[in-house]
């Protein structure tokens, strides 16, 4: 019987499950060795019990929670689909304002229905067994870790920066330009997309397991930034809260 | 005796939605479309932000749309801070939106719709039995993502895109294969156009006022002045201050009118009031399609998205070859602001005119930010639809009626990630 | 009459190496003529970069370039090499790799000629590495000349040039080029696809260009082994841990680092799949990890040192060169300022001198010393204040080899005092050509320095005794620094007397200092002049006349004797009848030192070598010397 595999999604703005979709000869390839038993956004069908369950998107209300939690009943598997869901992404930009302020200041109203809470990626409400970091999701990296999933076998994400990518690649370094890069800190695995395309990298991945904080500050002061600074830098993504 | 009846997690759909519906003796008592979508507050998350980051924040409203949000981004913050794009750029940006455009209504097509025509649940289920068809979706999208891909650097979330223009270029090689693929899709888009031709559409009418963009000599797409087939013609600005958005107590999503109510955007709005402009192809497409720009059937909102898929190919094609003309190093200008300013832009997306206007201070860091995006315009209209229909279909089965207003719902092809963070910051 | 020469001359011998020369235009016709039988692989712009890439249009070909970003190891070691492919169906079947196309690197600056040697001493060596000696064997290397930036330091290691290892050569020569060849097979490509520049003149061969590097080491190549050997322990290292980010860049892009990952990847539809290997790196996290989560390399400082290792000590342990060739590539792209020459030279400046010593020659290299300050003491001497890097121990009555260079080395005593400073004194009278030179030496410049040498006056010996010195001339110069040795000491010595001569008032040197410790009572001094009618109208005697008055306890005096030879022969007997023992007698016996090593001979009496063994001797150990004293 073949593997049957889910696709869900909470908080998010569903890109990871388009990269998905759009691996367009791959997925063929994919389909022939697993089921896709459920994929709201493109399918009406629904079953009880799934094998793995690719989730996107971070949890802001009670009833997410609720709904998350059924999701982890039924499945064996369960795997954090990109960056919302790994770390809460874009999604905690807005983090250290008080929600219930926001809420007022946005729909200028004490809308209940509107109730959210401080975002959460999905490790802080159910335990997630794997994760596919990025915003969106490299499609490759997606294959890779199904195709190991597949195997039986733990799917291991690159445990060296972007850095490497761009050297291997040749690409000009962003600080030569004058732009700050969160390359030297971020987790590679995604072929240095945005500086092969002549933007920097904003750290949508996360942060390697053993970022190098101390000299790369350093660079940054350099350059001409500040400890204030620094720490913005890690916020778009919502990486280094811990730093 | 009051039945409710209630579709939970509209599938099919970009977001999350239920459909209620409650009846009572016999009659509609109400109907209403929940948007569910979580609301994430778009507007603080850019608050304070440096200008050129906010484009690549704001992609991340939508994964399907990320580029229509991206451009409308750029220009308005271009438009705010004074800076002219490099002009070569334009035509870039234009094939961009065109490749978005072109996945975005294959996608919905193919993997939406069609089912829904077709009597199953999902395309999924064409692996076995058509994977012809399974496949030909593929391959039509796979062209549409590499315009994508080739101009914007990544599907989705593009990475090229930058303030003043584009920070690499594609290699002439890679465009001339590009022309290549897409003209080698024109068999694949004659199957598409001979399957949906064979579809049956409801017969449904409910005029509506279709608005959209209007830009000079060409099918819309980034443009400065909004026209309505009821007789509208502002510019980008006045429109968007004449649109009053307002909270439904069962919706994360606000509704959008004008003084006039309720419209509509999106393909249907274009092909209606833009329909001189189409391309020879897409008009014989039409034409096969029997669709004319006096419909006022919201179910042939599908039949537009087809048409402009087939303008759109044929109009990547003619851009392919003037870029290849005139080929250039560069197209990007890199102009700094020389102080804060408000600026509005409004661009095309694939479900319709998606506004975005910003206020930044004189350090270039964002002060306020507002966005309008077609779904929202779209949902008053839906509703309105979904109850002028419901009357027709009280008979039918339950499993059966949920049906046919779900179909009615694609049509629109709404994207509820996009419509549940739009708002204007009133600062208290 | 000759045997039929222009047979001869016709024909070139098998193994020489031709020069030809070939215009711009013609090298353009040469490779369009390669690019139709072979992959053209050369230095291409993208970006704004040089890389090297497989030539799509000849007339991308570049001649002159800076160094690219991935060296040839690109295409010799590629990463991502398949190393075979394998089907899964029941059994596992292996599929062999086909041969490797055959290539041209065209565009190897002699850096990267060198990496290639360096690479194929590593994997040429116990069990040959196929898959790098296939692509070696299928590829034609074609050099081209360079100009270093101002991250090469290959002058430092030698490799700025190259005499073989490459099929052909281009040199710039004016507006044009001489190519060389290097092979047989350099040879035939120039005959099927240049016939015309082979059927030309043969040309001379070019002579070696002089390169010049920004970054270079401060000392000789040959010593970095034995520098490294006793630097594990240095705290560079650790400042290295904490600067490097871990982004592997030095690593991946060095021409000489192989190290490589073996991985799999499966097909997606699971059936089959490839082995291939893929570059690591010693700087990564996972590169030295097992299983259970030991690490045997964890830290970064580790890691830098290790690298550091492997490029300068390990393989030449192994292969008697450096894996490194200077490309300056690591440092090129670092983005924590990482450089080779500054850690190396950082370490060689930090390193006791006496270590770096097995170059050839090595010790007959001076130190340079900064000239602190000169003051002119005499119409005919200057006294030198030098700062030196580190201070050393001595004897009053050393002497150093001062270098003017051009001009040779000279021995000089050192006038000032054994306490530890890093600033030594030394007297220099003008006399000959190097002397002159020393006199038109500024403060701020910096004169070569070696030694000390000899063996001084024994200060211990002498603490408890009273000291009578006795100065003949320009003796007095060593006696200063005994004296103001003894003076640092004043209370461990007893009587001090100076029984000073010279041969008129203005030659006598120090005199204000002299009369300063009389006056204060710490030494007591005497002088004699020979001059008439002096200045300081004290009777024309010379320094024996002082001996009359003197009364000194012999058993607790010791005597130092410092002057011109045929002092000694006036003063020892006067030194006896006062009844001082031999074993009480010093003398400073200057010969012409040289090598200061007892080597070169020059200083030699009879069987003693003054510069071992002096130049201060007690009289007991050179009384029998027949040359000593003795005319």
């Amino acid at each position: 019987m073949k593997t049957r595999i889910g696709f869900f999604d909470f908080t998010g703005c569903e890109g990871c499950q388009l990269t998905v979709m759009n691996l367009e000869n791959d997925l063929l390839q994919v389909l022939q060795l697993v089921e896709v038993v459920e994929f709201r956004e493109l399918m009406s069908e629904e079953v009880s019990q799934i094998d793995i369950a690719f989730i996107e998107g971070s949890i802001t209300r009670q009833q997410d929670h609720a709904r998350l939690k059924t999701i982890r009943d039924r499945t064996k598997t369960l795997v954090a689909l990109g960056a919302c869901a790994d770390n809460g992404g874009v999604n905690l930009l807005a983090s250290h304002q008080d929600v219930a302020v926001l809420r007022q200041q946005v729909y200028a109203s004490d809308a209940v229905h509107l109730l959210t809470e401080k975002p959460l990626p999905l490790h802080e409400v159910v335990k997630v067994d794997y994760r596919i970091p990025g915003c969106p999701i490299d499609g490759r990296e997606f294959l890779a870790v199904l195709q190991a999933l597949l195997l039986d076998r733990e799917p291991d994400l690159p445990n060296f920066a972007v850095c490497v990518e761009c050297k291997l690649a040749e690409y000009p370094c962003s600080f030569d330009y004058g732009e700050i890069c969160l390359g030297p800190v971020t987790r590679a695995g995604c072929q240095a997309i945005c500086i092969a395309g002549g933007d920097r990298c904003r750290g949508c991945r996360g942060l390697v397991d053993n970022p190098r904080t101390s000299p790369y500050h350093r660079v940054l002061e350099e350059h001409g930034l500040s400890v204030q600074d620094i720490l913005e830098q890690y916020r778009t993504f919502n990486i280094g809260e811990e730093l | 005796m009051s039945r409710k009846i209630s579709l939970n997690h509209l599938t099919r759909i970009e977001g999350h939605a239920h459909l209620v519906i409650d009846k009572k003796a016999g009659k509609i008592e109400s109907c209403r479309l929940e948007v569910v979508e979580s609301p994430r507050f778009f507007e603080a998350l850019l608050k304070g932000r440096h200008f050129s980051d906010i484009a690549p924040i704001v992609a991340r409203v939508c994964g399907v749309c990320s580029i229509s949000h991206t451009m409308a981004s750029l220009m308005a913050t271009e438009n705010a801070l004074g800076i002219e794009p490099d002009p070569r750029a334009k035509a870039l940006r234009r094939l961009l939106s065109q490749g978005e455009i072109l996945q975005s209504h294959l996608l919905q097509l193919y993997f939406m719709a069609a089912p829904d025509y077709l009597g199953i649940p999902s395309i999924f289920q064409l692996l076995n039995q058509r994977s012809d068809l399974f496949s030909r979706a593929l391959r039509l999208k796979r062209t549409a993502n590499r315009i994508c891909e080739l101009i914007g650097g990544r599907a989705v979330h593009p990475v090229t895109t930058a303030i003043g223009g584009f920070t690499a270029l594609p290699e002439v090689s890679e465009l001339k294969q590009l022309r290549q693929d897409l003209v080698d899709a024109l068999p694949d888009l004659e199957a598409t156009v001979e399957l949906f031709a064979g579809f049956e559409f409801p017969e449904f009418l409910r005029p509506t006022e279709q608005v959209c963009l209007a830009q000079p000599g060409q099918y819309p797409l980034h443009a400065e002045r909004v026209i309505s087939s009821c007789g509208i013609d502002q510019t980008v600005a006045e429109f968007k201050t004449s649109i009053d958005e307002y909270i439904v107590p069962h919706s994360t999503a606000k509704m959008a009118r004008t003084e006039r109510g309720h419209y509509c955007v999106g393909p249907l709005a274009r092909v209606k009031n833009s329909f001189a402009r189409l391309s020879p192809m897409a008009l014989k497409v039409a034409a096969a399609l029997q669709l004319n720009a006096e419909t006022q059937n919201p179910f042939h909102g599908l039949k537009a998205r087809l048409v402009e898929v087939i303008h759109f190919v044929e109009e990547a094609i003619h851009a392919i070859d003037n870029l290849l003309l005139h080929s250039y190093v560069s197209a990007r200008t890199t102009a700094m602001p020389k102080g804060g300013g408000q600026g509005v832009a409004a661009v095309e997306a694939p479900r319709g005119l998606l506004f975005h206007a910003y206020s930044y201070d004189s350090k270039g860091l964002l002060e306020t930010a507002d966005c309008i995006i077609p779904t929202a315009q779209n949902l008053a209209s839906i509703e309105a639809d979904i109850e002028s229909l419901l009357p027709d279909l009280l008979d039918l089965p339950d499993e059966q009626l949920k049906q046919r207003v779900e179909t009615l719902i694609r049509s629109y092809d709404p994207c509820l990630s996009c419509s549940t963070h739009q708002l204007q910051v009133a600062i208290k | 009459m000759p045997a039929d020469l222009s047979l001869t001359i016709a024909q070139d011998s098998q193994d020489e190496t031709l020069w030809l020369a070939m215009s711009q235009a013609d090298i353009l016709r040469f490779a369009r003529a390669l690019m139709q039988a072979y992959d053209v692989v050369a230095p291409r712009r993208k970006k704004g970069r040089i890389t090297l890439g497989s030539l799509n249009d000849a007339a991308e070909l570049e001649l002159e370039f800076p160094p690219s970003v991935h060296s040839p190891k690109k295409f010799l070691f590629p990463h991502w090499d398949e190393l075979f492919r394998f089907k899964l169906d029941g059994n596992v079947l292996l599929e062999a790799e086909s041969a490797a196309p055959p290539r041209i690197i065209f565009g190897m600056h002699p850096c990267d000629l060198h990496a290639v040697t360096i690479l194929d001493d590593c994997l040429f060596e116990g069990e040959t590495d196929s898959a790098y000696r296939a692509k070696r064997e299928a590829t034609l290397l074609i050099g081209v000349d360079c100009v270093p930036d101002e991250h090469c330091f290959c002058t430092s290691l030698g490799t700025d040039r190259i005499a073989k290892g490459f099929d052909l050569f281009f040199h710039r020569r004016d507006d044009s080029y001489l190519v060389q060849t290097g092979s047989a097979q350099g040879r035939q490509l120039l005959t099927d696809h240049a016939p015309e520049t082979m059927a030309g003149p043969r040309e001379a061969p070019l002579a070696l260009q002089v390169k010049r590097c920004d970054s270079h080491l401060q000392f000789p190549t040959e010593s970095l082994p034995l520098l490294m050997k006793d630097a594990y322990k240095d705290p560079i290292w650790k400042k290295l841990g904490t600067d490097c980010l871990g982004c592997g860049g030095c690593t991946l892009l060095c021409p000489s680092c192989y190290c490589f990952n073996v991985q799999d990847k499966l097909e997606l539809n699971l059936k089959e799949g490839q082995r291939v290997r893929t570059w690591d790196s010693c700087q990564f996290d996972q590169f030295a990890k097992v299983n259970n989560g030991d690490d045997f390399r964890s830290s970064q400082s580790d890691r830098q040192r290790h690298r550091f290792y492997r490029k300068y000590k390990y393989l030449w342990d192994q292969h008697k060169r450096t894996a490194c060739v200077g490309c300056g590539r690591c440092s090129r792209e670092c983005l924590a300022k990482i450089k080779p020459t500054e850690v190396l030279n950082d370490l060689f400046t930090q390193a006791p001198s006496q270590q770096i010593a097995n170059s050839p020659g090595s010790e007959y290299q001076p130190q340079m010393a900064k000239v602190e300050r000169i003051e002119v003491i005499s119409t005919e001497d200057r006294l030198f204040r030098l700062k030196i890097a580190e201070s050393f121990n001595f004897q009053p009555g050393s002497f150093l080899q001062i270098s003017v260079f051009g001009l040779g080395e000279a021995p000089f005593s050192i006038a000032s005092p054994p306490d530890g400073s890093d600033e030594i004194e030394l007297v220099v009278r003008r006399a000959g050509a190097l002397t002159q030179a020393l006199h038109r030496v500024r403060a701020g410049d910096s004169i070569g320095i070696r030694g000390p040498f000899g063996n001084g006056y024994p200060l211990e010996k002498m603490a408890g005794h009273d000291l009578l010195l006795i100065a003949g001339g320009r003796g007095l110069i060593a006696l200063r620094s005994l004296m103001l040795a003894l003076l640092a000491q004043r209370e461990n010595y007893g009587r001090i007397t100076l029984l000073c001569g010279a041969r008129t008032i203005d030659s006598l040197l120090f005199q204000e200092d002299l009369l300063e410790w009389h006056r204060s009572g710490l030494i007591d001094c005497r002088f004699a002049v020979n001059e008439q009618h002096n200045s300081w109208g004290i009777p024309a005697v010379d320094v024996s006349y002082l001996f009359r008055d003197l009364e000194i306890n012999a058993g607790r005096t010791i005597a130092a004797v410092s002057g011109p030879a045929e002092m000694y022969r006036q003063i020892n007997p006067l030194l006896f009848r006062l009844g001082l023992s031999d074993e009480d007698i010093y003398l400073n016996l200057e010969r012409h030192m040289k090598c200061g090593l007892g080597k070169c001979g020059k200083c030699r009496i009879n069987n003693i070598c003054v510069c071992e063994c002096g130049p201060i001797f007690p009289y007991s150990s050179v009384k029998h010397l027949a040359e000593a004293i003795e005319k």
